[in-house]
């Protein structure tokens, strides 16, 4: 298998931090990355979302980074000192796919992006797979209802309206929620089966 | 003041350890011989055990005083030290071709990486030879690193690795591997492996290359970015005759500094000496220690780095520039084929490339499909 090696080169990150050494080592290994960092001890503007999060996880409050876990928009870093169970929490919360400590080691930074990026990467994938399978769990009745009326106007039984309904939807190219809702509206007569 | 110099002269890369100390005390015979008094070596030899790398930089640094440390030959032993360089704030002077992947401000780093040796070493050899290639490596990172990034050039240039073998450091039983080299037929062999594993598999590819010339040097070439003159001696007789190794520096480089360089060293140690990439690199790295020490006025690392990057320093690997961003110093590509001399002949080169320790600047960019061509 094939690895390929990560590159950030032109990526925009944002330390949400107050300047202090760390900030500083941060910043020179970003450098080293290609990535142009900012820092910034205010409120994330959730309209200008960088490509990566830092978030000193000490001392941040709740409305400095104002995504949340369920969706996080970009891969989220938290710097880290304490281990209270709290501090952790906060970190998690606000989606950080993985930590780098204080004081940070130079050696520390660049496996925590690849790390947060591969996180985050395999979350947004997940969510779009939810997504999806939710959408087609909320057509079910309707395939239902379209199964009902094939099987009562073609005599069939309902395995067999199924069948009918499914092959049709793999000839059209659709899904069969899709072809369900066309066969109940009118649109879709089914003709060449049965 | 004191430069702390901790390389193993003993265990699996023994051979290297011993150039690469015998470079440093070369350094030091130089400066002495132009007058230089106010800073002195200590040696400290872990004898190959990985825990003592640990001791011996604390000793170095807490006994002795040492702010600078020239040293260690593997990546495992590099990254034991530099926590203890870190913390007291010195710097570690690393000068063997490494994967990459590091950027420490406490490090100065005089080795090549992968787009200093492999990234060009694979440039080379694909047009030539082909891009269905067998990597062999040792069993730690160097060989898993080397071997990976070779992997994802291959599939960039649209190739197919024939097959990937790993040998732990010091076992010689390279048989199984060899026969299934000779089945697979690859275009070329990139070897990882260290020492006397990789002396037994040349010596094993040789003897496969005789009985079938398929498999001879010229056709499919077993090629390193690690292998030292200073081996050469310790592969039986001939065994390695034509195969490739990139490098910075081979002994046979014809330039006036290498020259004058050798003849001081004749005179040292009492008769011509081949010089490997490790002597080389040692003897680099010390003398850039001192210079910049004396251009300092003063052993504090902050100042000394500080001068290391201000300028670029006369080198055996030429005009040497430290990049200020990454400590990593730009060196000039050779690759060397083993001649019968215990040596290396220069077949290609390109000028000193900057060090890109993170491949940032898409040097895995999907190049066009290569077909074999010889």
């Amino acid at each position: 298998m094939t690895t390929r090696t990560p590159n950030f080169t032109g990526w925009r990150a944002v330390i949400l931090s107050e300047e202090d050494g760390n900030t500083d080592r941060l910043r020179r290994q970003f450098g080293l990355l290609g990535i142009s960092a900012s820092l910034q001890w205010t409120p994330l503007a959730v309209a200008d979302l960088p490509d990566l999060v830092l978030i000193d996880a000490d001392r941040g409050w709740d409305e400095l980074l104002p995504i949340s876990d369920i969706a996080p928009a970009c891969p989220v870093v938290a710097l880290l000192g304490s281990e209270a169970p709290g501090r952790i929490a906060f970190a998690l919360r606000h989606g950080a796919g993985a930590i780098i400590p204080k004081p940070v080691a130079a050696s520390a930074v660049y496996p925590a992006l690849v790390l947060a990026a591969s996180v985050h990467a395999e979350r947004v994938e997940a969510r779009r797979r939810i997504a999806h399978l939710e959408e087609r769990l909320k057509l079910r009745p309707i395939v239902f209802a379209a199964v009902a009326r094939l099987a009562g106007e073609r005599h069939v039984d309902e395995e067999r309206a199924y069948a009918i309904l499914r092959d049709c939807a793999m000839r059209r190219r659709m899904p069969i929620e899709q072809l369900a809702a066309f066969f109940l509206g009118g649109s879709e007569t089914l003709r060449e089966v049965g | 003041m004191k430069i702390g110099i901790l390389y193993s002269t003993s265990g699996p890369y023994g051979a290297m350890g011993r150039d690469a100390h015998a470079g440093a005390e070369f350094a030091f015979h130089d400066y002495r011989a132009r007058g230089g008094s106010l800073i002195e070596p200590v040696f400290f030899d872990p004898r190959a055990d990985l825990s003592a790398y640990l001791e011996g930089a604390r000793s170095l640094i807490r006994d002795h005083g040492c702010r600078h440390i020239v040293g260690t030959i593997t990546s495992s032993a590099r990254k034991e030290v530099i926590p203890l360089v870190e913390k007291h704030d010195g710097l570690l002077w690393y000068m063997c071709p490494y994967e990459g992947f590091e950027a420490n401000e406490n490090v100065i780093y005089i080795g090549g990486c992968p787009n200093q040796h492999l990234i060009p070493l694979f440039d080379y050899l694909l047009p030539r030879h082909g891009v269905r290639p067998y990597l062999v490596g040792a069993n730690y990172v160097w060989g898993w690193e080397m071997n990976r990034l070779a992997r994802e050039l291959i599939h960039n240039a649209g190739g197919t690795v024939l097959g990937e073998r790993y040998l732990p450091l010091e076992e010689t039983a390279v048989e199984r591997i060899v026969a299934d080299i000779a089945e697979k037929r690859p275009s070329f062999v990139l070897n990882n492996l260290v020492g006397p594993s990789s002396y037994a598999f040349l010596a094993a590819m040789r003897k496969l290359g005789e009985r079938d010339p398929a498999f001879l040097p010229e056709n499919c070439p077993v090629a390193s970015c690690d292998l030292q003159e200073c081996e050469l001696g310790d592969i039986g007789e001939g065994a390695a005759l034509g195969q490739l190794c990139a490098a910075s520096y081979f002994d046979t480089l014809d330039t006036p500094d290498n020259r004058a360089f050798k003849a001081r060293l004749a005179g040292w140690s009492g008769g011509e000496r081949i010089v490997s990439s490790l002597f080389a690199s040692a003897y680099t790295a010390v003398s850039l220690c001192i210079a910049a020490i004396e251009a300092a006025g003063s052993d504090a690392p902050e100042r000394v780095r500080g001068e290391v990057l201000a300028r670029a320093w006369p080198s055996l690997f030429g005009d040497m520039r430290v990049d200020a961003a990454t400590n990593h110093a730009a060196l000039p590509f050779l690759l060397g084929r083993i001649n019968d001399r215990h040596g290396f002949d220069v077949i290609a080169s390109a000028p000193a490339l900057a060090a890109d320790p993170y491949l940032t600047g898409a040097p895995t960019k999907r190049a066009p499909r290569l077909r074999v061509v010889s």
